[in-house]
């Protein structure tokens, strides 16, 4: 029950919910609404008319479609090839560079690193193209010149998943690595001194007094990413999905969006894309609350 | 930090730094070069040269001239532009009310706030809510898609906590409304969080392609990434000249498709190119100058 006084302070704070009142319109239409749509897993949709509850049909039909099977694997194979691969580069990028001071080495390396987080993965794919050219691509002529045989790599299976690990490591390990530069930051000068005075050589330095200084955010960030592991990439992997290699790379969200959107499967489609977002909710809520626990960082 | 001798591994690190930030450099300084080329010499142009071969705008002339690409890029513009500024307008509003002391609701509000941030729409039923409202086939889907993020929403949240109470107190005393202590007081001390987190709406806007190529379908809504992704992603190189220019123009057909492909490329990233700089200024500034970030 909303007692009397509270009534009172909301009509004294008119003004403030008059202003929220937009934003909250579009959570409504743009989260909330969709949000509730999604029964429509448990429907079968209908044109004309109201749908017709069906239960967890299109739940049985999907996980008993042999290609869901897959859709999972590689969603999981991709998403964890990158969480534990890619973790530790932007750690070892961030450890390197703090073995030159600020100066234009330093500068230069951060201000060229930082720029392909921005690009968009249309942008980051055309590069790519071109660097894994079979022609003219760099890395082949470099294969060549070491008398290997030059490789289309973009449309080999084994490969294709290497290359969207390499790209997404090409993309954010330098910016990735901010956050571990800032905590190297943070260690007290006089830790170093002290150190110095020990007589400690460099790599003790690093190991003794740098690295331990990382364990927090290293935490936070790993438990974290565990969060997002039914999201291995939707925008990476539609700019580089052809058809020799769609079968090693096709994740759930690129067939929700083509059995939803392409087939116009409304219900099956929404009934994977349920139980990639309930999965999801799951999983964040509870590396959120874990990271939170052991690190006193969470994902807000 | 004390004096250090260069030794072999400082030097071994220096040159792998050096190779993977050449990776970064030189393809995209190659994109650049091979745009500048003259379509005669370009395919002398190797893919580590970074000097184009001959100069010519004639890559420029035609992409920019294509009124597909033309439109495009406008669209895109419109969607970026309009979409951070009521981006910026909203996220910082909800921002104000939500950092009020006492709000009824507030805790509610926050948890709704947070489930929504972590629980993701179906695609379908974007689609169909975006067809609902009649916003299919129109760029203002795109501005008001993903309009306020909730992660930034709390990072600015954060932010107006640490204004100090005496400077709005002061102001609500002379009989201030909440409108005048938003636009008066809390703007123009925001003003450094809502660059940076413009930016970053503004880099999510141009960037998109995914959402804009389901919600706009007609040429005319296009959007620069969809169209890029034609060319580039998808080799289909047709809408890039238009075949109404190839009959008009005799020295199309003396073009290089990799040297337009590479202008089209460079024009998608002139903005995030421009916007870079402040970005690092702001963002990484704590970072870049070696001091503490907090």
């Amino acid at each position: 029950m909303i007692g009397n006084g509270k009534l009172r302070k909301i009509w004294t704070d008119k003004a403030l919910y008059l202003m929220l009142l937009p934003c909250i319109a579009y959570f409504v239409i743009f989260h909330v609404w969709p949000i509730a749509g999604m029964k429509l897993a448990f429907y079968d949709y209908r044109i004309i008319g109201n749908d017709v509850y069906v239960g967890f049909k299109y739940f049985k039909e999907l996980f008993g479609t042999p290609i869901f099977g897959q859709v999972l694997r590689n969603t999981l194979i991709i998403s964890a090839m990158k969480m534990v691969l890619i973790f530790p580069i932007p750690i070892l990028f961030a450890l390197m560079l703090n073995e030159f001071a600020n100066g234009k080495f330093r500068k230069a390396v951060q201000i060229v690193s930082y720029l392909p987080h921005f690009l968009s993965w249309v942008v980051i794919a055309g590069i790519w193209f071109e660097f894994l050219s079979p022609t003219t691509g760099a890395v082949n002529e470099l294969l060549k010149l070491f008398g290997f045989h030059a490789q289309d790599f973009l449309t080999d299976k084994d490969s294709i998943r290497w290359v969207l690990l390499a790209s997404e490591a090409w993309r954010s390990m330098g910016w990735d690595s901010i956050i571990f530069l800032a905590a190297i930051m943070g260690v007290s000068p006089s830790l170093y001194e002290a150190a110095h005075l020990d007589g400690a050589n460099r790599w003790q330095i690093v190991t003794r007094i740098v690295l331990p200084h990382l364990y927090i955010p290293m935490v936070t960030i790993f438990i974290l990413n565990v969060g997002f592991i039914m999201n291995a990439g939707l925008d990476q992997v539609l700019n580089f999905a052809n058809s020799s290699v769609n079968s090693r790379i096709d994740i759930i969200d690129t067939y929700v969006y083509r059995m939803g959107l392409l087939n116009n499967q409304y219900s099956f489609a929404t009934a994977a894309n349920l139980f990639k977002s309930f999965i999801g909710l799951v999983l964040v809520l509870s590396t959120h609350f874990l990271s939170k626990r052991l690190t006193s960082k969470g994902a807000w | 930090m004390p004096a250090r001798r260069i030794t072999w591994s400082k030097a071994l690190i220096a040159l792998f730094l050096s190779l993977v930030t050449l990776t970064m450099f030189i393809p995209i300084v190659n994109l650049i070069a091979r745009a500048l080329s003259n379509p005669g010499q370009v395919h002398l142009l190797r893919g580590y040269e970074l000097w184009p071969r001959g100069f010519s705008l004639i890559n420029f002339q035609v992409v920019l001239g294509n009124p597909i690409v033309g439109r495009a890029l406008l669209n895109s513009l419109f969607i970026t532009i309009a979409g951070t500024v009521l981006s910026l307008l909203f996220t910082s509003i909800a921002a104000y009310v939500l950092v009020q002391k006492n709000l009824v609701g507030k805790t509610p509000i926050m948890i709704f706030l947070i489930i929504i941030m972590i629980f993701e729409p179906g695609i379908v039923q974007e689609y169909m809510v975006v067809k609902d409202i009649h916003l299919l086939d129109s760029l203002w889907a795109m501005v008001l898609y993903r309009m306020i993020n909730v992660y930034y929403l709390i990072i600015m949240m954060r932010f107006l906590e640490d204004i100090p109470d005496s400077l709005t107190e002061a102001a609500k005393i002379d009989g201030a409304g909440h409108l005048t202590l938003y636009t008066r007081i809390v703007v123009p001390l925001s003003r450094i969080p809502l660059v940076t987190i413009g930016m970053f709406y503004a880099v999510a806007k141009w960037n998109e392609f995914f959402k804009s190529s389901i919600f706009l379908s007609s040429p005319k809504n296009t959007v620069l990434q969809v169209l890029l992704r034609q060319f580039v992603v998808e080799q289909d190189t047709t809408a890039l000249v238009g075949a109404s220019d190839l009959l008009k123009n005799n020295n199309i057909a003396q073009l290089d498709f990799s040297a337009l492909k590479a202008a089209t490329i460079v024009v998608a990233m002139v903005p995030i190119l421009m916007l870079y700089p402040v970005i690092l200024k702001h963002y990484t500034r704590g970072v870049m100058d070696g001091g503490v970030k907090e």
